[in-house]
């Protein structure tokens, strides 16, 4: 993997024209996460139903190309998923980003799959990782109702 | 001055960065080391090891003797008046804690207040604001002006007749301002105002003259300027370090104790508790010589000659925007690209072996102000070339390649 096949035209795309950005009408969860490092911010906000089952989901923020992208991507996967789906999406997505060779969850269709194995790559670029998990760790935490400062890799 | 021979001078120039030739544009973070620095670490640890200033068999008499000659150097490499206005910290950041600390302790009281700028890196910020914190002193900002410059004129508007304390970076390590320390220092003190310096960056590309400044204290941080890591300077005048309290308590600091009293060792061990960062110390010397070797205005010349060309080049380059245009500027080049966020320019260029700083370069009062949340940072070296910049240059080209911008 070059870094070209990094930036490919799907993160260029998400990255630069981000899916779902802005604040959800009505939202019923949300949470803040911050990379003290780089100083990159994202706000997560979910409309749950009563059947746990993501209505609506949005992000503000800024940061880089793979953040943005991979928040936008996580967006638009989790929409409609019910929480126990979306959290175990989070989980694989988690491990395929650190070590996993590719994901598992039975929740997502092969195209998805496929769009999120675009932020693959990111594994080769260490201090990198950490842009691509930002959002997802803060979606846990607007899930779980979290106030405490959501948690980066190291 | 021959850069060729003062790059060789490098071992980490002599090796292959993910298979290329090291372009290394991240001094202003830390600096490489000399290869002086690196054999006198080796060779104290294998034939000279002591710890110092305690035992009296020879090999500790010996290391005693090399820590108090870098101090000397120090002291004569900055022209402080006393070797003992000379305190060792593990780093700058420690060296500004010590002062807020210690001013916090006594002299500061309730009400009073702290001006510093915009341009602070936070470890000329926190400190104080530990002091807002437990003392409720207040803390003002002088503002910077579109030049991303902070003014004398400036400083004087935030003056107050509560400012007891003025601390201040001597040259940013975003703008690359250099600030009239001298001219702040001379206003400060005809109104009975300390000034502290944060000098990490200026240390490291200007010629200090403590005597000439003026100022009360002056922060060095030593792995900036071809020295180790784990090691600082504070400067202090010594009315000050006679004044204040301790900063840390411990081994080496005390002159006697008893179970209902202590008294504390003279200057400068007053202000250096327990084992002090000795290699480091004492191969901060070869940093002294290697930078006298070449002469501090050789060194000034030549890495603003460096800043110029990097900032023409740059400014040629349709999509960079350079952040700052001070008149009298040094050693950094921040810039944003519209529509790459700084990390990605930062991997992009990596990948074509040139080191850059991206984020918000513990700044991020500054970056707040110029409504970014992030900037990229190319800062230069006494072995940079021209050649190092055009391939800046080059590789900022093929971000835009990535990332189809025109």
């Amino acid at each position: 993997m070059n870094l070209k096949e990094l930036y490919q035209e799907i993160i260029l795309e998400h990255g630069k024209n981000p899916r779902n950005l802005g604040k959800t009408d009505d939202f019923n969860k949300d949470a803040k996460g911050n990379n003290p490092l780089c100083g990159d911010n994202v706000h997560v906000y979910l409309k749950l139903n009563g059947q746990k089952i993501v209505e609506d989901i949005s992000f503000e923020g800024s940061g880089c190309a793979i953040s943005m992208a991979s928040a936008s991507i996580m967006t638009d996967l989790i929409k409609g998923k019910n929480e126990n789906e979306a959290k175990e999406i989070i989980e694989d997505f988690l491990g395929m980003i650190k070590e996993n060779p590719d994901l598992k969850s039975e929740n997502l269709k092969e195209d998805e799959k496929t769009k999120l194995m675009c932020l693959s790559g990111v594994k080769q670029y260490p201090m990198r990782v950490k842009c691509a998990t930002l959002s997802w760790h803060t979606l846990v935490s607007a899930f779980d109702n979290k106030e405490e400062k959501v948690k980066i890799e190291n | 001055m021959n850069i060729d021979k003062i790059k060789k001078e490098f071992p980490i120039f002599d090796e292959k960065i993910q298979n290329n030739d090291l372009v290394y544009l991240d001094s202003a973070n830390s600096s490489q080391k000399p290869k002086v620095v690196i054999d006198k670490i080796n060779e104290f640890y294998t034939k000279q090891f002591s710890n110092v200033g305690r035992s009296v068999h020879y090999l500790a008499v010996a290391a005693t003797n090399l820590y108090e000659n870098t101090r000397t150097s120090v002291q004569k490499f900055i022209n402080a008046k006393d070797k003992n206005e000379i305190v060792f910290t593990k780093g700058a950041t420690e060296a500004i804690n010590l002062v807020a600390n210690t001013l916090g302790q006594d002299y500061l009281q309730e009400g009073d207040e702290i001006l510093i700028t915009e341009l602070e890196h936070h470890s000329n910020y926190v400190p104080w604001h530990f002091l807002r914190k437990s003392k409720n002193v207040k803390i003002n900002f002088a503002e910077i002006n579109d030049d991303g410059e902070v003014t004398l004129e400036e400083i004087e508007k935030k003056i107050t007749p509560k400012t007891r304390v003025i601390s201040i970076t001597h040259l940013s390590n975003v703008t690359g301002a250099i600030l009239p320390v001298k001219e702040i220092t001379k206003l400060a003190h005809s109104k009975g105002i300390i000034v502290v310096v944060d000098g990490c960056q200026g240390a490291p590309h200007l010629r200090l003259d403590m005597q000439d400044l003026d100022c009360d204290f002056y922060a060095i941080s030593c792995h900036k300027m071809y020295g180790p890591t784990g090691l600082g300077i504070l400067y202090g005048k010594k009315k000050w370090l006679e004044e204040l309290p301790p900063y840390q308590g411990g081994g080496g600091m005390i002159n006697e104790v008893k179970k209902d009293r202590i008294s504390y060792s003279d200057l400068p061990n007053k202000y250096e508790a327990g084992t002090m960062a000795t290699a480091q110390v004492i191969a901060f010397d070869q940093s002294i010589k290697f930078l006298e070797s070449i002469g501090i205005d050789n060194v000034m010349k030549y890495e603003s000659d460096l800043i110029e060309y990097g900032q023409e080049l740059l400014q040629r380059n349709n999509l960079v925007k350079l952040i700052g245009n001070p008149r009298n500027k040094g050693g950094v080049l921040s810039f944003t690209i519209k529509g790459i966020h700084p990390h990605d320019i930062a991997t992009i260029l990596d990948e074509d072996g040139v080191a850059i700083r991206a984020g918000h370069h513990c700044c991020q009062i500054l970056h707040e102000k110029l409504n970014i949340t992030a900037s990229a940072r190319a800062s230069v070296g006494i072995y940079n070339t021209k050649d190092d910049l055009d391939k800046l240059n080059n590789s900022i080209n093929n971000c835009k390649k990535i990332f189809n911008l025109k």
